[in-house]
């Protein structure tokens, strides 16, 4: 953390703003709120166009529309399944009002990359039978990984352990690994020397180094192609058609992660398998329980049927849970687990669970959830690397936009060494889950997957000529919004808080006091002005 | 940060005439979060895990003294590690938090909490308090008592087990942490100073805002 203040406060001060002294003489723009031409008319020396009010917020109270409607999102179709002009409305609709709650399920796998927008009803078939699959074959992969662990734990009781630990630390080598878990349990070693046998011996390692990771994807590629067949005759490929799909974007494969594993897993890196299949464990059973009334089938889950697919995943300590608790729980663990073995440079970080939970809750079917999971991830993941380049690029930014906006605040957090905006750490981490209500925060995601999906897709450059010209959709948006809700507790922080420790309560403290569209508008009014600034262009 | 932290100009009408800084440590899932919560208010029930570092302040009546205690709360997760060991710096009292019915939690103590200790606090006189949490879940332990203090006395640390879930012992785990604060002269002098510095500072804060909104 002290690292992380340093070099923050280094690098945000040497970048000048010319436009720092503007807003000054806008110290209550933020409480005047004819919102949308405020910013326009209380900031005249910011930037260029005076027109700029003329572009209203999608989420302005006057302007602000629906939710996408069923009915809405059933004529966007054409006969043959496939989106209207490559979904351009689409995510126009849901940018400017989110979804209803009743269509979630089906909207959220394009919004969040699982179809592609272009892509026609079979060809989602398609897809979504090899994505099934997949998500079967990692997780029966975590179950004989937990398996072995198990194994493993009886043999710590029963006292003779540390020997195969110390083979796992002394060779990455994964034969040696292997060799000396035959000569442990003979009966566990599975026919197919494959990924897991592989990943187990690396994860379970101590003092793993950048390799292990290295060595996992790899191993992850080779298996993908061929071993499992024997056991799964019907997953002969796992990566066949998505290769295509999401050539751009290197997260959704993993065999392109070998560079970047490099320089995430240097920093120190003790954590393995087996602690993040505890962790997860742990907060699945203490997962914020606010979805259940937005779930009523879930909700209703029975008894037996909880129990069962907690005995399944090998949850533990929840007998105090109602059944709906304890399902949702065991659906978070088997996903999340079969996340760690996906994507094994992040695997499970605390907060990962807030960020899936609502997925869940929407989702019925675990496969999808857990491709939604893994399309929200692609960007999310960097708030979970062990090296916080992520996160520290993150507090950056919202530390440029406030800045930019109010030198006055930005002045204020300087004096109380605060300006690498710690504060919000929580905020951008978890994406305001744990500042927002749960149907706020669908909302907010939804809005912020939607200018992602925008931006995927280049369908702004063409379709929204308006838009692109003065409020163009941003990977960022999230950034904008947690600066905006800095922004509204300006006064309050220049007049009353005397340290970074009293800013830092208070912003843990927001939950309950924000109003989404509120947050959403004041965020386009600050990318109207700033995005040019604070963004490197397209 | 150490000095910062401890101000609060924002409750004005509290006063007190010692202030510390204590540090919650340990495995995910010991139950940090609940011990805090439970000892600032009433309330009993499972809590989201940290995320990053949180703190909250209460305030007391021990052996005669008001004091200000501003415990903060860390995220147990090795990831965090980095994040959270800034905020050892300046802490009076260091509790290190274990669950009684998983044992790798009491291992991690020695193995990791007990050496991030001594790499991160700044102050050699700090007080540590080992504090064996979930003993409600009796039928569960297994780590000992008897382990427990054998642990503390290898720590130079008080020892309690405690329940945040039943309240037992909770409120005592901080009271004691406070009072062998308060025996130790050069933590009993910093307490003091940043009470006294924080008086000013409120007064200066007063000043200031009376005074226009630019400083």
């Amino acid at each position: 953390m002290k690292a992380l203040r340093r070099s923050q406060t280094s690098s945000s001060s040497n970048s000048n703003s010319p436009s720092s002294s503007s807003s000054s003489s806008s110290s209550s723009w933020i409480y005047l709120r004819s919102v949308l031409f405020v910013v326009a008319s209380s900031s005249p020396a910011s930037c260029s166009s005076s027109d700029r009010g003329r572009l209203k917020s999608p989420w302005s109270r006057r302007k602000r529309k629906h939710a996408l409607s069923p009915q809405q999102w059933r004529s966007m179709f054409t006969p043959d399944g496939k989106l209207r002009d490559r979904g351009a409305k689409f995510l126009k609709k849901v940018r400017s009002g989110g979804v209803d709650p009743r269509i979630r399920v089906e909207v959220w796998p394009f919004l969040l990359g699982v179809y592609d927008l272009s892509s026609t009803q079979e060809e989602r078939n398609i897809i979504r039978t090899e994505k099934r699959k997949e998500y079967e074959k990692l997780r029966k992969q975590c179950r004989r990984v937990l398996k072995h662990n198990d194994e493993i734990f009886k043999l710590s009781e029963a006292g003779g352990t540390s020997s195969f630990l110390l083979v796992g630390c002394n060779s990455p080598n994964s034969e040696d690994a292997v060799s000396a878990r035959e000569s442990l349990s003979s009966e566990e070693r599975s026919p197919s020397i494959n990924y897991s046998e592989h990943l187990t011996a690396s994860m379970l390692d101590g003092n793993a180094d950048s390799k292990r990771f290295t060595d996992a994807s790899v191993i992850y590629d080779s298996d993908s192609s061929d071993s499992d067949s024997s056991e799964d005759p019907e997953v002969s490929q796992t990566f066949p058609s998505t290769e295509s799909r999401e050539e751009n974007d290197p997260r959704m494969s993993p065999k392109d992660e070998s560079s970047p594993s490099k320089t995430e897993v240097q920093s120190r890196n003790i954590e393995d398998f087996a602690s993040w299949q505890r962790i997860i464990r742990l907060d699945a059973v203490r997962a914020n329980g606010e979805w259940i009334s937005y779930s009523p089938t879930q909700a209703a889950v029975p008894d037996e049927r909880a129990r069962r697919s907690a005995e399944t995943v090998g949850l533990k300590d929840y007998d105090h849970l109602e059944p709906s608790r304890i399902f949702h729980a065991a659906r978070l663990v088997a996903i999340l687990e079969a996340y760690a073995f996906y994507d094994p440079e992040i695997g499970y970080c605390q907060g990962m669970s807030d960020l899936l939970s609502p997925i869940v809750a929407v989702m019925t079917e675990d496969h999808e959830a857990f491709w939604c999971f893994v399309g929200f991830m692609r960007k999310a993941r960097h708030n979970f690397r062990l090296d916080e380049v992520g996160i520290r690029r993150q507090l950056n930014i919202v530390s440029k936009i406030i800045k930019f906006k109010d030198s006055h605040l930005y002045r204020h957090l300087e004096k109380l060494q605060a300006e690498d905006c710690f504060f919000v750490y929580r905020m951008v981490v978890v994406l305001f889950r744990r500042e927002l209500t749960f149907e706020q925060t669908l909302c907010l995601w939804e809005v912020m997957w939607a200018d992602q999906a925008a931006i995927r897709a280049g369908i702004w450059k063409s379709a929204w000529s308006r838009i692109r010209l003065r409020a163009p959709p941003t990977e960022d948006l999230l950034l904008y919004a947690i600066a905006a809700s800095v922004l509204q507790r300006r006064k309050q922080i220049i007049e009353k808080y005397s340290s970074m420790d009293e800013i830092l309560r208070e912003c843990n403290s927001m939950a309950g006091h924000l109003d989404v569209w509120k947050l959403l508008n004041d965020a386009h009014d600050l990318v109207v002005t700033l995005h040019d600034k604070i963004e490197t262009p397209f | 940060m150490a000095s910062t932290g401890l101000s609060s100009s924002n409750s004005s009408s509290s006063s007190y005439d010692l202030s510390f800084k204590i540090l919650l440590i340990g495995d995910s899932g010991v139950g940090k979060s609940s011990l805090l919560v439970t000892f600032i208010s009433n309330s009993v029930e499972d809590l989201s895990p940290t995320i990053g570092v949180d703190f909250k302040i209460k305030l007391l009546t021990v052996g005669g003294k008001k004091l200000k205690l501003t415990i903060w709360d860390t995220a147990g997760q090795e990831r965090f590690r980095t994040l959270t060991s800034s905020y050892y710096r300046g802490a009076q009292g260091i509790v290190l938090v274990y669950d009684v019915t998983r044992r790798e939690t009491f291992t991690d103590l020695s193995d990791i909490w007990a050496k991030e200790v001594e790499l991160y606090s700044t102050n050699q006189d700090c007080v540590k308090m080992l504090v064996g949490n979930k003993v409600d879940k009796e039928s569960e332990r297994v780590v000992s008592k008897e382990e427990g203090m054998t642990l503390a006395e290898e720590l130079g640390s008080l020892f309690l087990e405690c329940s945040a879930r039943t309240r037992e012992n909770v409120e005592q785990c901080f009271e004691e942490l406070a009072l062998k604060i308060m025996e130790v002269p050069s933590l009993l002098e910093e307490g003091s100073a940043v009470g006294k510095r924080n008086i000013l500072k409120q007064k200066q804060v007063h000043h200031t805002s009376g005074g226009g909104c630019c400083s």
